[in-house]
């Protein structure tokens, strides 16, 4: 076996090199480890709303449709259901 | 000396000379320079490539709605319509000027649409309209990011480039904003600035407008807990914005001022520490438009002393230029309840209040 033999000199700047880069690379690596959550799915949902009772829900947007027209009859009362809003609703996933 | 030591003279000897390099010369900043400046360039080409994909779906969405040559329509539109902002040296009467110039230039636009849409609904006029205006300001924001990375360049202003590089992230993200409320605008489908609109089609409850008090802006008038509220919204469900203060104007003046409030829900900046969706109250006129029409609103209020509130969703620019999100959904009801509560809590019953959806209200009737 060779033993290398290096004098404290090239060993300290070797050192210094080592930190200088290390230095340089920190930021990255942080952010890389640093927990983000990342958007995985996104979908177009409207929720519609009874005039007359307080039935609400969910769907998925139907294009043409907008916020405030009428768009069927309610299941409990047969009351007019509006569009109340369209959103995006998005689902996420943390790294 | 043996191999070791030699090596540690050789990196000495290179360290001063890359010091001195370093701090005597220029070489780092035109080193500097050119990474930013290639930083720049590639985002550029990135800013570029969605130009291009928004002038497709633009063109695609003008023939889906009848225009024939639809390229010519965009070419025709980009580049011309500019505003050139009147005199503010003297600033008599330069909110009359502006008005004037803001009426000029939507005029224009709106004859430019008309004469190669005219048999279409009022509402996909508007749409083409903020179509073409999508597609502009995309042009001339990478005219403008072009023009300072070459300026820089060329004269060798590494401030200039480095401070391109700094910005052109943010950049970037309100370009795919405007990039992503194409779709929006083409689909109708509300976006972040359409809260206002929202809330006040909700204290209409889904009802239809009385009459139109000025152009594209129409006025609503229901009874909450025995309290009379006008409701003033720009007509949908095409994008548009209306002109809620000259609408406000007529209004109050058509009562002599008999209103005992006036209050305005709009969409508001956050700061990056504000949660989206946030709802905060003041005073004032949440309207964030060039000045004529926030103006009105409060000459108006202050003619005839009228408490005029504002409240406001806060959101990010491009959280405001792109479709809904739950969380600003969210937060349009809880504007809603903040209205319903001012109203409650500050009219008296049998009182006038008025209420004013201010933003853009493209896929909300």
């Amino acid at each position: 076996m060779v033993a290398l033999q290096l004098d404290s000199l090239l060993v300290a700047l070797m050192i210094a090199a080592l930190l200088l880069l290390l230095t340089a690379v920190l930021p990255w690596i942080l952010s890389v480890a640093s927990s983000k959550s990342r958007v995985v799915k996104e979908e177009l949902v409207e929720v519609v709303k009874c005039l007359k009772c307080d039935y609400e829900s969910v769907r998925k947007y139907e294009k043409g449709d907008y916020v405030g027209k009428v768009v069927g009859s309610c299941p409990n009362d047969k009351g007019s259901l509006v569009v109340k809003a369209i959103y995006v609703e998005r689902y996420t996933q943390t790294k | 000396m043996d191999g070791s030591n030699e090596i540690a003279s050789y990196l000495i000897v290179l360290l001063f000379l890359a010091s001195f390099l370093m701090n005597f010369t220029d070489i780092p900043q035109r080193i500097q320079m050119q990474r930013f400046s290639s930083f720049v360039r590639k985002r550029l080409y990135a800013l570029e490539e969605l130009e291009a994909d928004t002038r497709r779906k633009a063109i695609a969405y003008m023939s889906s709605v009848g225009i024939k040559e639809p390229s010519k329509v965009l070419e025709g539109f980009i580049d011309n319509f500019f505003l050139i902002r009147p005199v503010d040296i003297e600033p008599t009467d330069i909110i009359k000027r502006l008005k004037h110039l803001i009426r000029v230039r939507e005029g224009s636009v709106r004859d430019y649409v008309r004469t190669v849409l005219s048999e279409a609904d009022r509402s996909i006029q508007y749409s083409v309209e903020s179509v073409l205006e999508v597609v502009s300001a995309l042009r001339l924001l990478n005219k403008l990011i072009r023009h300072y990375l070459e300026l820089g360049l060329k004269y060798n202003n590494w401030i200039l480039v480095m401070q391109l590089a700094m910005q052109i992230p943010e950049v970037v993200e309100v370009a795919k904003a405007y990039a992503g409320s194409i779709d929006a605008f083409s689909s109708g489908i509300p976006i972040g600035d359409s809260v206002g609109p929202l809330v006040a089609k909700m204290l209409v409850g889904w009802g239809e407008p009385t009459r139109e008090l000025s152009e594209g802006t129409d006025l609503y008038e229901v009874e909450i807990d025995k309290r009379k509220v006008y409701v003033i919204k720009a007509s949908g469900p095409g994008s548009n914005v209306g002109w809620p203060g000259e609408a406000l104007e007529r209004l109050v003046r058509e009562y002599d001022g008999e209103i005992e409030r006036i209050i305005t829900v709009d969409a508001a900046l956050k700061l990056e520490s504000e949660e989206s969706g946030e709802v905060a109250y003041g005073a004032g006129a949440a309207i964030g438009d060039p000045g004529p029409e926030k103006i009105a609103m409060e000459r108006v209020a202050s003619e005839h002393s009228i408490p005029l509130d504002a409240v406001v969703v806060k959101m990010s620019e491009a959280e405001a230029l792109s479709p809904l999100s739950k969380k600003i959904y969210e937060g349009a009801l809880r504007a809603y309840d903040t209205v319903l509560k001012i109203i409650r809590e500050k009219v008296r019953e049998g009182g006038t209040v008025v209420v004013i959806g201010v933003g853009n209200t493209v896929g909300v009737r």
